[in-house]
């Protein structure tokens, strides 16, 4: 990745003879159809570095660590804009979000293929699209009158206060729900889900799909609840949506299906 | 809510109808006509294509502490305090996810997730989530369901399409659970056996009673919904952590109501594929 990352720096991509993609062909002749075409492979990454102690028993919101998680996010995306308007693209489609969350460390890494209606000119870094979806999902939300924008992102950590000794002795026998862990998951999930929805709202998108969220306490501090959703912001760009009209089909393949031993043994 | 002091346990469960504060601001922002959702592109393509809008994701949680029950070890019973427990904290959590559906003036929520989660806060505790994408109907017409909730589904965007094309409308997830303990086998059974081709009737029959009583509850709640059927159940068994002869059977499906006899469904084009 670093060294993608050099080589955009070093030399002047997209002179029309090398063309690099981690498209499959299917998705670049999906692409091809609707005439467009790749046009390099582009990268944003970020990373930032999380102090000591800041994992460590409080009250509500880790706000240094939701803070750090949506400036490496944004950064990250301000680079892969960048990048893709400098290679020629008009949007990046396919893009692969790894996003880890450490004790130490935040990062966000992101690459994916900058594509462009064939032989089009430059355009501004703010005007190009960046989307996770892939390039057949672009063309399906495009032929329905429907245009990505951007990632949106949204993370927030809160910590779930510890039951008292003398609760959690009393609770042992009992089905009660665990209020405390309960309304620290819905606080994180909350914050992250409305950072998300406002950053769409900013940039007048009409819904985000293909939303993925991670949940749950993070592993080197189970008293911290994270909550972090991603998804591609779209926007009607036609006056209505237009219908597909699907056929249904029925694949006369048969099912790959091969005896596996494992049933035998039960599980 | 997390920014009070004091240690929260002791304090009443949250009310189901109480959505927290947070939630009903982020349900508010959704009602500026932005939609968020988890359906992929071609979900979100087939739900409008049978004229439904997106609305949000919507989501419930619960974390759940299981209770303690002896179990017997030649004895093979319900042990209806876990069974208790897994019923409860599904429905605290799907309640809280209708709710947020109903905060929203959906019709119904489709491709519902139902998860339990296991993590490092002992191993009785565990997460309960349901997740899905709440739907309008753009014509205005209701298809909330006989109890004018919006209905809820594990329906795939593909198999909404499918059936709304066959005049079923959905009416609800329903489950059944049963947490079942099975006997172990004495000495002398063991020993008989040993060596031969034999059923082993204990087992079978706790089994089959446990899966039974599942599936009979979940027919029940369908019952309550006025459905002529279940499409789509799955029959799922779990250890969770209560080691191998504690088990719960779990059944989950789509309860569906037949509305019109019209059949839209156009006659499948059949193909064959050069890809492997």
């Amino acid at each position: 990745m670093l060294r993608a990352a050099h080589a955009l720096a070093r030399e002047e991509p997209a002179t029309g003879e090398q063309m690099t993609s981690d498209l499959s062909i299917d998705e670049e002749l999906v692409l091809h159809s609707v005439g467009w075409e790749p046009v390099h492979l582009v990268t944003g990454a970020s990373l930032y570095s999380v102090p000591t102690g800041v994992w460590n028993w409080g009250q509500g919101e880790i706000t240094y660590a939701s803070e750090a998680v949506a400036r490496a996010f944004g950064a990250a995306t301000a680079r892969i804009h960048e990048q893709c308007a400098k290679a020629g693209g008009h949007g990046v489609v396919g893009v692969h979000v790894e996003r880890q969350v450490r004790r130490h460390h935040i990062d966000v890494a992101l690459v994916g293929t900058a594509v462009r209606p064939v032989g089009s000119r430059r355009i501004a870094a703010d005007s190009v699209f960046v989307s996770d979806l892939s390039g057949r999902d672009f063309t399906l939300l495009s032929a329905a009158g429907w245009e990505p924008l951007d990632l949106a992102s949204g993370a927030s950590f809160v910590y779930a206060p510890r039951r008292s000794m003398g609760a959690a002795v009393q609770q042992k026998g009992q089905n009660v729900e665990l209020t405390n862990y309960t309304e620290a998951m819905y606080a994180a999930r909350e914050a992250a889900m409305r950072r998300m929805q406002e950053t769409a709202l900013a940039m007048r998108g009409d819904g985000v799909v293909e939303v993925k969220v991670t949940e749950g306490p993070m592993d080197f501090a189970r008293h911290a609840i994270g909550f972090s959703a991603y998804g591609t912001v779209v926007r009607l760009a036609a006056d209505a949506h237009r219908r597909m009209g699907a056929t249904m089909v029925l694949p006369l393949d048969d099912p790959v299906s091969l005896f596996d031993s494992a049933s035998l043994r039960g599980r | 809510m997390s920014d009070s002091p004091e240690d929260t346990t002791d304090a009443a469960p949250v009310a189901a109808q109480d959505l927290p504060e947070g939630a009903s601001r982020r349900l508010q922002e959704l009602e500026q006509g932005l939609f968020t959702s988890d359906l992929s592109v071609n979900e979100f393509l087939l739900i409008k294509e049978v004229g439904f809008h997106p609305l949000g994701l919507v989501m419930g949680s619960s974390i759940y502490h299981t209770g303690i029950q002896t179990r017997r070890w030649g004895q093979s019973q319900e042990l209806t305090k876990l069974t208790e427990a897994m019923y409860n904290a599904r429905e605290l959590a799907m309640t809280r996810m209708e709710e947020e559906a109903a905060e929203l003036g959906a019709d119904g929520v489709v491709g519902v997730r139902l998860d339990v989660n296991y993590y490092e806060w002992g191993k009785d505790a565990a997460e309960f989530i349901a997740v899905g994408t709440a739907v309008k109907a753009e014509s205005g017409q209701s298809y909330r369901n006989k109890l004018g909730k919006p209905f809820t589904s594990d329906l795939s965007g593909q198999d909404f399409w499918t059936i709304m094309q066959t005049g079923h409308v959905p009416q609800g997830l329903v489950m059944g659970t049963c947490v079942y303990h099975i006997a172990h086998r004495g000495i002398g059974q063991t020993l008989g056996s040993a060596g031969q081709n034999v059923e082993l009737p204990n087992f079978t029959q706790a089994l089959y009673e446990a899966r039974e009583l599942a599936m009979t509850r979940m027919q029940d709640e369908a019952n309550g919904l006025g459905a002529s059927g279940i499409v789509g159940v799955r029959l799922e068994e779990k250890s969770h952590q209560w080691g191998s002869h504690t088990i719960e059977f779990l059944s989950l499906g789509t309860a569906v109501v037949k509305t019109s006899d019209d059949v839209t469904l156009p006659k499948p084009t059949t193909i064959i594929s050069l890809d492997n």
